[in-house]
């Protein structure tokens, strides 16, 4: 149990790729912290950079108050999970999860002694004497925590330890993860491109793209108050709703017009985000989780500033809510980063039903509404949770 | 328990089991699918084991001429009935076993000696550069693998006049691994084994997950430790294919021993043998069948103990599969 402290790290390879660019983070003692980002922003080889399986080029890290950029992996006090599990396969479970205290010269009744704890945490206890080969997925993900776990080291690393499983397992296997690593109070450093991993298990998260760290919070912050667009449609699913409008001085104070429908901005919001005055006769890009989003049949004193009008063109009735495809016209809002997270959530050539006319949103309605595909319905929008982001520069408008 | 659960009963399973009996395939559509496979192959088999068949028969018939097992008034299809030995007798085995201007057991030993010494040394020393190659970045990497590739594209028999004037001068010096040694011999060996061995160890190491050896330098396993307790322990499938093709081919090896090891009092197997059937006014066959048999020995040993491990797959279920 130590803290770690990445300051300003740098890793650029050879052939000139700079894969992170200035990292630093402060994981306290104890924090389970996730990197999250899509694949190829440089998160896997952070990590693998606090493991000491790649050299650092430039920066401090520090494990619990001491420089470690020399030092080798197994001075580190570290233990890894692997998004393969690298469990030894001519070893049985038992021997997989030794090897490293027989490395360190270990008394056999201790290490015995680790290995029933830590195979009784994970339910390992009656596998023990089999070959990595006879365990399924789930079971070879639980041997390579018990790994880590014997060690009782002071960081644990994981690298995307549940991309390997199925849908279900994943979810299972989440929460395990969770509550071993909580019980430990070991401080964790957990890499995903899942953001669903990284807003159910950290304590905080740390948004990465392209080797450089957009935004460090917690998985609240992150989700409610994105720095920029990257990261308010990276974290949640579906990703948020975009729309490029115009600023403009409504009778009742600034308004957002669309090419159809006009939006209101509530004094509250323009407290919080005073620059937002400035980008009258502008145009914003505007932000809106499908969550905020209501059917207007259901909510009918609505304002008529806080009503779009959009045309369905795909539901899917989960039960608990019905997902409602929407498209409207306007001005859609592109760049390379929408591209990137529509093509990580494989939306990249999604199936358009109905004419597309410009914008197509996502909204969750209550499971009450009776929108059917086809129909013209008004969506209420929930307009103090808009986020205004610069068209420009794509960051969140507040001072 | 619901109505349609079947009854537990031997009965019941009995009627299952004759129902579904599967119908016998006709024999055409037997013979066209499956069939003519075995046709091919007990005649490849046939062909193949023939010559195979002729030595042993020539080796037990006690006469020493190529014709010797067959009398010459069996012409044309009759000769194939000599293939069928006369008479069984052991007088080739015992001529060169007890010959005197023949030490059969000189050349087994040395070849023994050999074969074994360099198959392990040249294992150790492709598997270390395997992991290197395979493992390891490093300058010069990728030229390194064509080198010796390239150099792989030269039949040894090229350098024998400069390997042969090299162990001259080495065993001016230093005699034990001089011309008619067994030492020297070994060197030129163990020079040449790198090559392939090394590309084939390289390939397999390459398929060895580097997450294990990540995973165990994390575990506090230095290079020798991973190098021996992990890549060589997965490794051993194509480790056993890299020590039994050497043992083979050092066992069978002539042009090289021939030069340098030219005395029969103290030479290899393969020149031994050769040496009964060289001299043209003098062709021993039937004592190089007799030994060319027992020389076959070891290498059957050698391929009984290390034949299950050709097949295993040891590295299933390192990484999910």
């Amino acid at each position: 149990m130590a803290p770690v402290v990445l300051d300003k790290i740098n890793k650029l390879y050879e052939n000139g790729f700079h894969a992170v660019k200035d990292l630093s983070i402060d994981i306290a003692d104890g924090e389970f912290l996730v990197l999250v980002g899509p694949s190829g922003c440089g998160k896997s080889t952070a990590l693998r950079m606090v493991a000491g399986l790649e050299d650092i080029s430039t920066g401090n890290l520090l494990i619990g108050g001491r420089r470690v950029n020399d030092v080798d992996p197994q001075g580190r006090d570290i233990a890894m999970v692997f998004q393969s599990y690298a469990l030894y396969p001519h070893m049985s479970v038992r021997d997989n999860i030794a090897y490293g205290l027989k490395l360190r010269k270990m008394p056999k009744d201790l290490i015995e002694q680790r290995i029933a704890k830590a195979a009784d945490m994970l339910e390992l206890t009656p596998l023990l004497d089999r070959k990595p080969k006879q365990l399924s997925g789930g079971q070879r993900q639980r041997v390579a925590m018990g790994r880590s776990i014997v060690r009782e080291p002071q960081v644990f690393l994981m690298d995307e330890p549940l991309s390997n499983l199925d849908a279900k397992l994943r979810v299972q296997m989440r929460a395990e993860i969770s509550a071993v690593v909580r019980s430990l109070n070991t401080t964790t450093l957990y890499v995903t491109h899942d953001q669903t991993e990284a807003m159910t298990m950290g304590d905080r998260m740390a948004v990465m793209k392209a080797g450089v760290l957009q935004q460090l919070g917690s998985p609240t912050d992150c989700y409610d108050t994105p720095v920029n667009i990257f990261v308010a449609q990276f974290v949640g699913s579906p990703p948020m709703n975009l729309v490029v409008v115009k600023v403009e001085e409504g009778p009742n104070g600034l308004v957002l017009r669309g090419e159809r429908s006009t939006l209101a901005i509530p004094d509250s919001v323009l407290s919080a985000r005073p620059a937002l005055k400035s980008y009258v006769g502008k145009t914003v890009v505007v932000g809106i989780r499908s969550e905020d989003m209501e059917d207007a049949s259901l909510a009918k004193d609505a304002d008529p500033l806080r009503r779009l009008a959009g045309k369905v063109t795909l539901t899917e009735a989960l039960g608990s809510e019905l997902v409602v495809h929407f498209t409207f016209p306007g001005t859609r809002f592109e760049t390379a980063d929408t591209k990137l997270i529509a093509k990580e959530g494989g939306a990249g050539d999604e199936l358009h039903i109905g004419d597309e006319l410009g914008i197509g949103w996502v909204a969750s309605f209550g499971p009450r509404s009776r929108v059917r595909m086809g129909d013209d319905i008004e969506v209420v929008i929930d307009v103090e949770r808009i986020h205004y982001f610069d068209p420009d520069t794509s960051q969140a408008i507040w001072t | 328990m619901s109505i349609d659960t079947p009854a537990p009963g031997k009965a019941k399973d009995e009627v299952t089991a004759a129902r579904i009996k599967a119908e016998k395939m006709p024999f055409g559509r037997w013979m066209r699918v499956v069939g003519w496979r075995h046709v091919v192959a007990i005649i490849v088999v046939i062909w193949a084991l023939f010559p195979a068949f002729y030595v042993i028969t020539l080796a037990f018939s006690g006469g020493n001429t190529l014709s010797g097992a067959c009398p010459p008034d069996r012409q044309g299809l009759a000769a194939l009935t000599c293939l069928v030995p006369s008479k069984l007798s052991f007088d080739n085995f015992t001529a060169i076993l007890t010959s005197t201007q023949w030490p059969f057991a000189v050349w087994f030993r040395n070849t023994v000696i050999l074969a074994t010494l360099n198959s392990f040394l040249a294992l150790l020393m492709g598997a270390c550069a395997a992991f290197a190659f395979s493992r390891l970045r490093f300058k010069g990497r990728r030229m390194g693998l064509l080198l010796l590739m390239l150099v792989q594209m030269f039949p040894a028999v090229l350098a024998l006049t400069a390997i042969f004037i090299l162990l001259q001068s080495i065993g001016e010096v230093f005699p034990p691994f001089g011309l008619r040694s067994i030492w020297g011999l070994l060197l030129v060996y163990l020079g040449g084994a790198l090559g392939v061995n090394t590309f084939l160890m390289k390939g397999y190491f390459d398929t060895i997950p580097v997450d294990l050896d990540e995973s165990a330098r994390i575990d506090g396993a230095g290079h020798v430790k991973i190098f021996f307790g992990l890549i060589m322990r997965l490794a051993l499938p194509i480790l056993v294919v890299v020590f039994f093709v050497s043992f083979a081919s050092t066992f069978n090896e002539l042009p090289m021993a021939q030069q340098i090891l030219p005395d029969p009092d103290n030479t290899t197997l393969a020149v031994g043998l050769n040496s009964l059937v060289s001299n043209p006014l003098l062709q021993q066959w039937g004592l190089m069948a007799a030994g060319g048999l027992m020389a076959a020995i070891p290498l059957l040993i050698v391929f009984a103990i290390t034949q299950r491990s050709l097949t295993t797959g040891l590295t299933a279920g390192a990484v999910k599969g």
